[in-house]
């Protein structure tokens, strides 16, 4: 373990101990703090319904995070291909962007309902806006001279396209596909929260409704759990793939 | 001159904009349930001109206060973890783990912690704002050229010196880049913090609008907070123009 790792941890593990003996110590009421020691036995006590309304909600935001990167990767590739495109796509895109991607939620759960297909959607757009813009970024990167050896080489717009843009766009857009995976995982809880048959975005307002403390704070200890997976699972997936960075 | 230019064409651009929307809506008979037409909806905005207005300015309240809040923290937590390692190294994970809280949970705590006002949403817009501020002012303090550090040094410069001439002049361009992705994250946790029951604010009118399945109501509200947006988003890259008026990225 690396000192920087072990000083996290020590870190981590004061946190904790100031929390619980913080929340018994002081006395202090759930609606404050509960004890963390209370968080953990109630997200055990609970861990059926928990890993269900996780399941959901892991299924609902992969789902979007794939559609999402795809679409987001191919329209990146559309306008560099395709140079006319951008102009007349680009402007509409960031009209769209200019909105915050929470204020589409109500919207899209009138469209399609309290189904899954509302929250598939709204990972979709959220992911697929993050990734677009640094895969654009990183396309964008590439020197112009570079493109013209290339081409003087006798290289066509794929070839250059995989040869060339592919790679040097590659550490960008994995970066962006980064940050996306934390972003999912919100973006459906949140959508859940304004509407759902169930996930941990709906347990969350169903606790709140209840002024249901601990249960708030075993949803986030769970949401939190499968965020970080996540995150490191694409991470550790990013430094194979992009090795050279 | 050329300020003028921009500005026209940015006029140009937007009457565009708005003449292609209201003609597809005719021209392609997109129905109203999906997209109504931009006059419709402009008309019901100047109908109740005043709960826009109102909403506007609560929400707008909520994300200057956020935000401004968040980018001191940020920028006082990034000097602080350059300062001292040893604080880095144990608070930053804590951060990390901060932010995969899904903020409509944070917004749930902070609700029940700070009642329905406006400071409650506030702090959920500081949340969002902060660690990007934090963790772009620190990778910039670590990009100063240390050749830099050592010849100010030499020169006699102490530790405040340094870091006011030197080291934030230099992250500053980084830290802007943070500033404008917080401008847009601390709108976002502004208007989700008004879903918990607030009376006021442009997320109050996107429930409202969304429970009476009012979808002309729903995009005048989709249309302020991209108005809300992109101006909040505007003032900040002004910002940056003028204070980081030497960086070639423009």
């Amino acid at each position: 373990m690396s000192r920087a790792a072990a000083r996290g941890a020590f870190g981590v593990t004061l946190l904790v101990l100031a929390w619980e003996l913080a929340a018994r110590g002081l006395h202090l009421p759930a609606y404050t703090l509960p004890a963390f020691s209370d968080i953990l036995l109630s997200v055990w006590d609970q861990r059926a319904s928990l890993l269900r309304a996780g399941g959901v909600t892991l299924a609902e935001a992969l789902a979007g995070y794939a559609i999402g990167s795809a679409i987001g990767i191919g329209l990146a590739v559309l306008l560099v291909v395709l140079p006319w495109t951008r102009r007349a796509i680009m402007p509409a895109l960031l009209a769209i962007n200019s909105v915050p991607v929470a204020a589409f939620s109500p919207l899209v759960l009138l469209w399609l309902g309290l189904g899954w297909s509302s929250k598939i959607v709204m990972v979709a757009l959220a992911v697929g806006f993050t990734v677009f813009l640094s895969a654009l970024a990183g396309f964008d990167r590439v020197d112009a001279r570079t493109v013209g050896l290339l081409r003087s080489f006798g290289a066509g717009p794929f070839a250059i396209l995989w040869r060339l843009r592919l790679p040097t766009a590659l550490p960008l857009i994995a970066a962006g596909m980064r940050v996306a995976t934390v972003r999912s995982l919100i973006v459906a809880i949140v959508t859940e929260m304004l509407g759902a048959y169930g996930g941990l975005g709906w347990i969350i307002y169903q606790a709140v409704v209840q002024i249901d403390f601990v249960q708030v704070w075993s949803a986030i200890f769970v949401a939190s759990a499968i965020s970080l997976a996540f995150f490191g699972l694409i991470g550790a997936a990013e430094r194979r793939i992009v090795f050279w960075k | 001159m050329r300020q003028a230019g921009a500005l026209l064409r940015l006029v140009l651009g937007l009457m565009a904009a708005a003449a292609v929307w209201e003609a597809a809506v005719l021209l392609f008979g997109i129905r109203p349930a999906y997209l109504p037409r931009l006059s419709t909806i402009l008309a019901a905005i100047a109908s109740t001109p005043g709960a826009y207005l109102d909403g506007f300015l609560r929400t707008l309240a909520e994300t200057s206060i956020g935000f401004a809040a968040g980018a001191l923290v940020g920028v006082a937590n990034g000097v602080a973890f350059f300062r001292w390692p040893l604080l880095r190294d144990m608070l930053f994970p804590i951060f990390v783990v901060s932010q995969t809280i899904p903020v409509i949970a944070f917004g749930a705590l902070v609700v029940l912690w700070f009642g329905n006002t406006l400071l409650a949403k506030a702090v959920i817009a500081f949340y969002l704002t902060f660690f990007p501020v934090t963790v772009n002012t620190l990778l910039g303090l670590q990009s100063v050229n240390p050749h830099q550090v050592a010849l100010l040094r030499s020169f006699g410069a102490t530790g405040r010196s340094l870091m006011l001439r030197l080291q934030l002049p230099t992250a500053l361009p980084q830290i802007f880049v943070a500033l404008r992705l917080g401008a847009s994250l601390s709108l976002v946790g502004a208007i989700v913090g008004e879903w918990f029951g607030d009376t006021t604010g442009l997320g109050v009118l996107l429930l409202q609008a969304m429970y009476t399945e009012n979808v002309v109501g729903l995009w005048a509200a989709i249309l302020c907070a991209a108005v809300l947006g992109t101006g909040f988003y505007a003032a900040v890259a002004a910002a940056e123009r003028h204070l980081v008026f030497w960086s070639a990225e423009q």
